[in-house]
C-alpha cells in the first residue's frame, strides 16, 4: 500500500512540494509495519534511502565510549525521540524517554541520503513504538526530481538547513569536548 | 540635609574654635570640600543604619547565652547530672516544705531565734522554705548534721525517697566525673571540640614566621579569632608557647600530628575552616637541614579532597613548586623571595618606596597600615568616587583600592546550552567520575586606585589605609 499525497507532505522537507509530485512520490513509496525495538538504521552503516515515518514514535541514539566501573565500554546513549502526531501512535513506548520527544505530524530521517550516494548513518534508530514507515530511494526521488526541477530545489533547501544545522551543533560539541580536554588536563 | 549639615557644622565650628581665623578657614575648606559630594546623605543614612544595627546586636548576647547553656547542656554529662540535681532538691524542698511545715516552722524558730531574713520576728514560709533547703542539701550531700529530721510518716517516707534518689544522682554525678577524665584520658588533648570551630584558621606546618604571622591576625579586629595548628611538635611545648605569646583576641588550639594526613587535618576540622595556610615545616629538623617542600604539594592535595571551598594559601621556597601546587588547585601561592628583586630596584629607581612598605608592614601591628575591610551593604552599586568619600569622613582611612571575589571558571557555565545534551551530560559524567569539579575554586583579584566612575558590586571588599 502506498501513502497518499497528503502524509507526504506532512513531512517538513516536502512541504513546500506541490501535491501533484508528492502524490508521484507517495506512488514509489510503499508503507510497511514494524514493531517496537526493531532496528530502522545502524549507526556507520551507509544507504541510498530516506526512511518517513508516517505514525509511531522513534528513538535516535549514538554509541559512545565510556568509562565505568568495569573499564572502557562502548554504550548506546539516546539523543532524541521523535513522534507523529497526526496520527499518534497506536502503542505506549516500550520504556520511559530519559530524552526529550520532538512531536511533529510526520518526519523523515536519513535525509542526506537524498543527496549522497551511500551517505554514513550518524545515528542508530530503532522503534520505540509500533510504526508505520515508507521508505525512499534515492534512485526514484532523482528520477522525480529530473523530470521536475523546481522541486529538488525546496527539497535540497529544506536539506541543507538541516545540514547547517548539524554543523553548527558538531562546531558546538568539538567547542565543549577542547574545553573539557583543556579542564580536565589542568587540574 | 546636606545644606542642614553643613549648616550645623558651620555653627559648631564657630562656636568651638572662636578666635582661631584660620581654623575655621580650613574647616571651611573642609565643607566645600564635603558639599562637592552629592550622596552624602546616603553616606549618613548608612551611619545611622550602622548605629542601629549596633544597638540591635546589643540584644543578641542573652540568646546567645542561653542557646550556649542549651548546647553545654546537651553535649555535657556532667553539668546535666548537676542540673537535674539542683531540681531534685528544689522539688523536694518544696514536698517537704508542705508535708512538714509545722515541724519545720517551729524547728526554725529554735535555731535562728528571733531574727528572720524575710519575716522579721516570726518566721514565714520563706524562711521555713530555706530551712527545708538547708536540710536537702545536708542530706542531699550526706553530710546529715541530724539538727532537724522529719516527724511525720508521709514526711518520713518522702525522705525515705528523696534519700533512694539521691543515692542514685549522686551515683551518676560520681559516673559522669569519672567517665569525662577517662574519656579525656582515652582520646587524649589532640582531640578538640567540634562545636566551638567554625570559619577557623588552620596552620598547618610551623616556622619562626608563624608567631609574627599570628601577632598580625591578632591586631586586626575584624579578622577570624578561632587558630589550630596542625604540626609535628610536642603538645606540651606547643601549649607553652602559645600561653607565652599572650594574644589578646586569638584562641589558639594544637593539634600535634604529620599534617599531610587526611585524618590529621579532619581533627582540625578543615570542612568547617575557611583558609588553610600551608608553611614550610621546621619541625624537627637540624639547623641545616631544608624542610620538605612536597609536604606542602600534599598537604594541599589532601585538604582540597576533604574540603574543596576551603581557601589554601601556601608558601614556598622554591618557585619550583608553583607549578604543583597550582594543579593540587591551591588558591593562593606566597613566595618571599619574590618581592626582593623589585624592592632592591626600587632603593635606586624611587628611594622612599621600599621604606613606604616596610612602614606599612610595621603599622599592621597597631590595627594600622593596609587592610581588607567590608564595604557597607546599602553601598553597593556606588562609584569609587563615593566609597572614598564614606571611607574618608566616616573612619578616616584612605581607599587604595579593592579585592574582588571573583568566581572561578564553571565549565558547566561555559558550555551553556550549546552543542548536543548528549555530549554535555556525558562531558559532565565522565569528569564527575574521574573526580573533577566542573567548577574551578574562586579567587581575589585586586583592583588599584580605579577610575572615580568605577562601580563597585557586593563582590568588592575595600583596601584602606588605616
Amino acid at each position: 500500500m502506498n501513502p497518499t499525497a497528503e502524509q507526504i507532505q506532512k513531512i517538513n522537507y516536502f512541504r513546500k512540494v506541490p501535491l501533484n509530485i508528492c502524490e508521484q512520490i507517495a506512488s514509489v513509496v510503499e508503507i510497511q509495519d514494524c514493531e517496537p525495538r526493531e532496528q530502522l538504521l545502524m549507526e556507520g552503516g551507509t544507504g541510498n534511502t530516506m526512511i518517513l515515518i508516517f505514525q509511531g514514535q522513534v528513538e535516535v541514539s549514538k554509541n559512545m565510549m565510556v568509562k565505568t566501573a568495569s573499564g572502557i565500554t562502548t554504550s548506546r546513549k539516546p539523543i532524541i525521540r521523535l513522534e507523529t502526531t497526526d496520527p499518534p501512535p497506536t502503542t505506549d513506548p516500550i520504556n520511559k524517554a530519559t530524552v526529550s520527544v520532538v512531536q511533529s505530524p510526520a518526519f523523515g530521517i536519513g535525509e542526506f541520503s537524498l543527496v549522497l550516494d551511500d551517505a554514513i548513518r550518524t545515528a542508530n534508530v530503532h522503534a520505540t513504538t509500533s510504526i508505520q514507515y515508507g521508505i525512499l530511494k534515492l534512485d526514484d526521488f532523482s528520477n522525480i526530481v529530473k523530470d521536475n526541477p523546481e522541486v529538488g530545489g525546496s527539497v535540497y533547501f529544506e536539506v541543507a538547513k538541516s545540514a547547517v544545522q548539524n554543523l553548527a551543533t558538531a562546531s558546538a560539541d568539538i567547542s565543549n569536548l577542547t574545553q573539557a580536554f583543556f579542564f580536565a588536563l589542568t587540574r | 540635609m546636606t545644606a542642614n549639615n553643613s549648616e550645623n557644622q558651620k555653627r559648631k565650628t564657630t562656636t568651638s574654635e572662636i578666635g582661631s581665623d584660620k581654623s575655621i578657614q580650613s574647616m571651611d575648606e573642609n565643607i566645600g570640600e564635603l558639599n562637592k559630594f552629592s550622596d552624602l546623605e546616603i553616606i549618613q543614612s548608612i551611619t545611622d543604619d550602622e548605629e542601629n544595627i549596633g544597638k540591635r546586636v546589643g540584644t543578641l548576647p542573652l540568646k546567645k547565652i542561653f542557646s550556649k547553656v542549651i548546647s553545654f547542656y546537651r553535649v555535657n554529662e556532667f553539668f546535666r547530672y548537676a542540673i537535674w540535681s539542683i531540681l531534685l532538691i528544689l522539688v523536694s524542698t518544696t514536698a517537704l516544705t508542705i508535708v512538714e511545715y509545722d515541724m519545720f516552722k517551729e524547728s526554725v524558730t529554735g535555731h535562728v531565734g528571733k531574727t528572720f531574713l524575710f519575716g522579721g520576728e516570726n518566721p514565714n514560709w520563706l524562711d521555713t522554705f530555706f530551712h527545708t533547703f538547708w536540710w536537702s542539701v545536708v542530706t542531699f550531700t550526706t553530710v546529715g548534721y541530724g539538727d532537724v529530721s522529719p516527724v511525720t510518716h508521709l514526711g518520713k517516707f518522702l525522705t525515705i525517697i528523696v534519700m533512694l534518689l539521691n543515692f542514685g544522682v549522686v551515683t551518676m554525678l560520681g559516673g559522669a566525673v569519672a567517665s569525662v577524665l577517662v574519656a579525656q584520658r582515652l582520646k587524649g588533648d589532640d582531640t578538640l571540640e567540634e562545636s566551638k570551630f567554625k570559619e577557623h584558621l588552620v596552620i598547618a606546618g610551623w616556622n619562626n614566621f608563624v608567631p609574627s604571622i599570628l601577632k598580625i591576625i591578632d591586631a586586626n579586629h575584624d579578622s577570624i579569632s578561632q587558630v589550630i595548628l596542625v604540626n609535628e611538635m610536642e603538645s606540651e611545648p606547643m601549649q607553652r608557647s602559645i600561653a607565652g605569646f599572650g594574644f589578646e583576641r586569638l584562641e589558639i588550639s594544637h593539634i600535634p600530628g604529620n599534617f599531610t594526613q587526611e585524618l590529621i587535618l579532619k581533627k582540625a576540622f578543615l570542612e568547617r575552616a575557611t583558609t588553610l595556610m600551608i608553611l614550610p615545616d621546621n619541625t624537627g629538623l637540624l639547623p641545616h637541614e631544608e624542610p620538605d617542600e612536597d609536604k606542602t604539594v600534599l598537604t594541599c592535595l589532601t585538604a582540597k579532597a576533604i574540603a574543596e571551598s576551603c581557601n589554601v594559601i601556601a608558601h614556598v621556597i622554591n618557585p619550583e613548586n608553583v607549578s604543583h601546587l597550582q594543579r593540587a588547585n591551591v588558591n593562593e601561592i606566597v613566595i618571599p623571595d619574590a618581592h626582593v628583586p623589585h624592592l632592591l630596584a626600587k632603593h635606586v629607581t624611587d628611594p622612599g618606596v621600599p621604606q613606604f612598605f616596610d612602614d606599612l608592614i610595621l603599622q599592621e601591628e597597631k590595627d594600622k597600615g593596609l587592610q581588607e575591610v567590608p564595604i557597607p551593604r546599602s553601598l553597593t552599586g556606588q562609584t569609587h568616587e563615593k566609597i572614598s568619600a564614606f571611607f574618608k569622613f566616616k573612619h578616616n582611612w584612605l581607599l587604595v583600592g579593592y579585592t574582588i571575589q571573583k568566581a572561578g571558571f564553571s565549565l558547566e557555565e561555559q558550555m551553556g546550552d550549546s552543542g548536543t545534551p548528549l555530549i554535555r551530560n556525558m562531558i559532565k559524567e565522565q569528569l564527575d567520575g574521574a573526580g573533577i569539579n566542573l567548577t574551578n575554586d574562586e579567587h581575589v583579584k585586586v583592583e588599584i586606585n580605579p577610575a572615580d566612575d568605577y562601580t563597585i558590586d557586593e563582590k568588592h571588599r575595600a583596601l584602606v589605609l588605616r
